[in-house]
């Protein structure tokens, strides 16, 4: 059987593969775009690994999704995860029969749709369960309190804890300044510096900036 | 002459444009050069942008700062909230060469860096340190007759390790004082104005920051609040309209030191637009001035 470490090669070289460690003895991390899973579950399983699970978790603004495999005693975590704008992946029941119960739990409990499922449906909440009403599922909101995010996407956008509204614009020329001050928000090349910092040091992500809405998601 | 670049930060030019006027007005006469900080973003603010996220909010201060260091220019800032943001971060990144080499990595994604060679200063240091009382009283034109109380704000006590951190607000007083206002003392000096907490509680840090910090000022009848921090003074006057809800109505004026000195200086009322205030700020000067 391979070793963790040759699970890690094997993994790496898949397309679809962001990262991959071994992350103990016996178990090895991978995580993956959510449009990889069919392909990467079917190397798996060729390869003679045995689907144990998926378990998943609502992050506020996505679902994280971990679908557990194990090879020859090394437990494989593949981690992706789906926007709840959209919360959709496409099934791996039909390459492995055993993850069929396993999304519908998935689906029924946090509201993901399985693409291609064979047996889509109900599973295990009570028959008169309202549709629609995921039990696990959590509030479509950043990881930042309700209070920082109008100033978090604020930043994020323009730099400033507020964008200048074109009536102070008015109102400042009137008072003989400028339209607008010297700021980040009045300057293109300083704007694109700004949005470079959110990337890199992914407050975007942790802020939950859509860059095409230019607004946060979720938030209020 | 002494010369600076200008962080006039975000609430200034959003809010109280008036307090830009008068700092450029101010700058002026004592014959102090500002510089324009272009491209400047939020320091960011101390309280709720800075601690979402230490990364981003580092390397915002050090962009700031940065910029100035590419002028070969030490800060002015104007805002007690940036103040405490840059100074901060400034000394950071001065004393812990690791966490400079850190920041700086991010800031190469811009094609920028900080060394750490300027420093950071108030406003209220700059006029006193760099001016001087004397030269400031000689500057008065038109004493202000007036009671005045003072609102240091919290961040202005942040210092340098084993200074007195009650220098700046002594500086402040005495800026106040060469104007020829009287200044008032309150029990509540050091009480915070509210103006973090109104983003998470706006009826707690109006009933018990503002109200009480109102109240005794009415007590003790004075004609007006000076700050050194736009945050504080949108928050006095804010604070004020926003009370009459909950039944409490002040109409006490609110304005920024550099404003009472740029009056005191003879600059006429109607060019520091005054009327950017939501309380009775022409009035005070009407009164105070005799100007309009």
């Amino acid at each position: 059987m391979p070793s963790g470490a040759e699970i890690v090669e094997r993994l790496k070289s898949e397309a679809g593969v962001l990262s991959a460690g071994v992350e103990r003895e016996r178990k090895v991390s991978a995580a993956i775009e959510s449009a990889a899973i069919q392909n990467i579950a079917q190397t798996l399983f060729n390869s003679g690994a045995r689907f144990v699970i998926i378990a998943a978790a609502d992050k506020g603004l996505d679902i994280d999704l971990l679908y557990h495999f194990d090879l020859g005693g090394t437990l494989i975590v593949l981690q992706t995860s789906v926007a709840k704008e959209a919360p959709e992946i496409e099934s791996i029941a039909e390459l492995v029969p055993a993850a069929e119960w396993a999304e519908k739990e998935v689906a029924e409990l946090f509201g993901v749709n399985f693409r291609g499922h064979p047996k889509p449906g109900h599973f295990q909440l009570p028959d008169d369960w309202p549709t629609g009403d995921y039990p696990l599922g959590k509030p479509f909101k950043p990881k930042l309190p309700d209070e920082i995010c109008p100033v978090a996407e604020s930043i994020t956008s323009v730099g400033a804890t507020a964008p200048l509204t074109p009536l102070m614009q008015r109102k400042r020329e009137e008072a003989g300044l400028p339209a607008q001050p010297p700021a980040s928000y009045s300057d293109e090349a300083s704007l694109r510096e700004v949005h470079e910092l959110a990337r890199y040091t992914e407050f975007d992500k942790l802020a939950g900036y859509d860059w095409k809405k230019k607004k946060l998601r979720g938030s209020r | 002459m002494k010369k600076y670049a200008v962080f006039l930060g975000c609430l200034i030019p959003q809010r109280l444009p008036s307090v830009e006027l008068a700092a450029r007005k101010v700058f002026e006469l004592t014959n102090i050069e500002a510089v324009d900080l272009e491209g400047y973003t939020c320091c960011p603010d101390p309280i709720l942008a800075r601690l979402m996220d230490r990364k981003m909010g580092l390397s915002l201060a050090a962009r700031n700062l940065s910029l100035a260091e590419k002028l070969g220019l030490d800060l002015v800032v104007l805002c007690n909230g940036c103040y405490e943001t840059l100074f901060e971060g400034n000394e950071s990144l001065k004393h812990e060469p690791e966490l400079r080499r850190e920041v700086n990595e991010t800031l190469a994604r811009i094609g920028r860096s900080y060394e750490g060679k300027i420093d950071v200063n108030h406003v209220v240091e700059v006029l006193y340190e760099d001016v001087g009382i004397e030269r400031i009283k000689k500057l008065v034109r038109r004493p202000i007759r007036a009671k005045l109380v003072i609102h240091p704000g919290c961040h202005l006590f942040r210092e340098h390790e084993g200074v007195d951190i009650w220098r700046k607000i002594r500086q402040l007083e005495e800026l106040v004082l060469a104007t020829g206002a009287e200044v008032v003392h309150s029990k509540l000096d050091r009480l915070c104005c509210g103006f973090p907490t109104m983003a998470v509680n706006e009826e707690l840090a109006l009933k018990q920051n503002l109200q009480p910090k109102l109240e005794c000022y009415q007590h003790a009848g004075v004609d007006g609040v000076v700050v050194c921090c736009p945050a504080c003074g949108v928050q006095f006057e804010t604070g004020q309209v926003l009370l009459r809800k909950y039944g409490a109505r002040f109409n006490i004026p609110c304005l920024h030191v550099v404003e009472l000195l740029a009056l005191a200086f003879g600059v006429p009322a109607r060019e520091l637009a005054l009327g950017f205030h939501r309380s009775p700020v022409p009035q005070l000067a009407a009164k105070v001035v005799g100007d309009v």
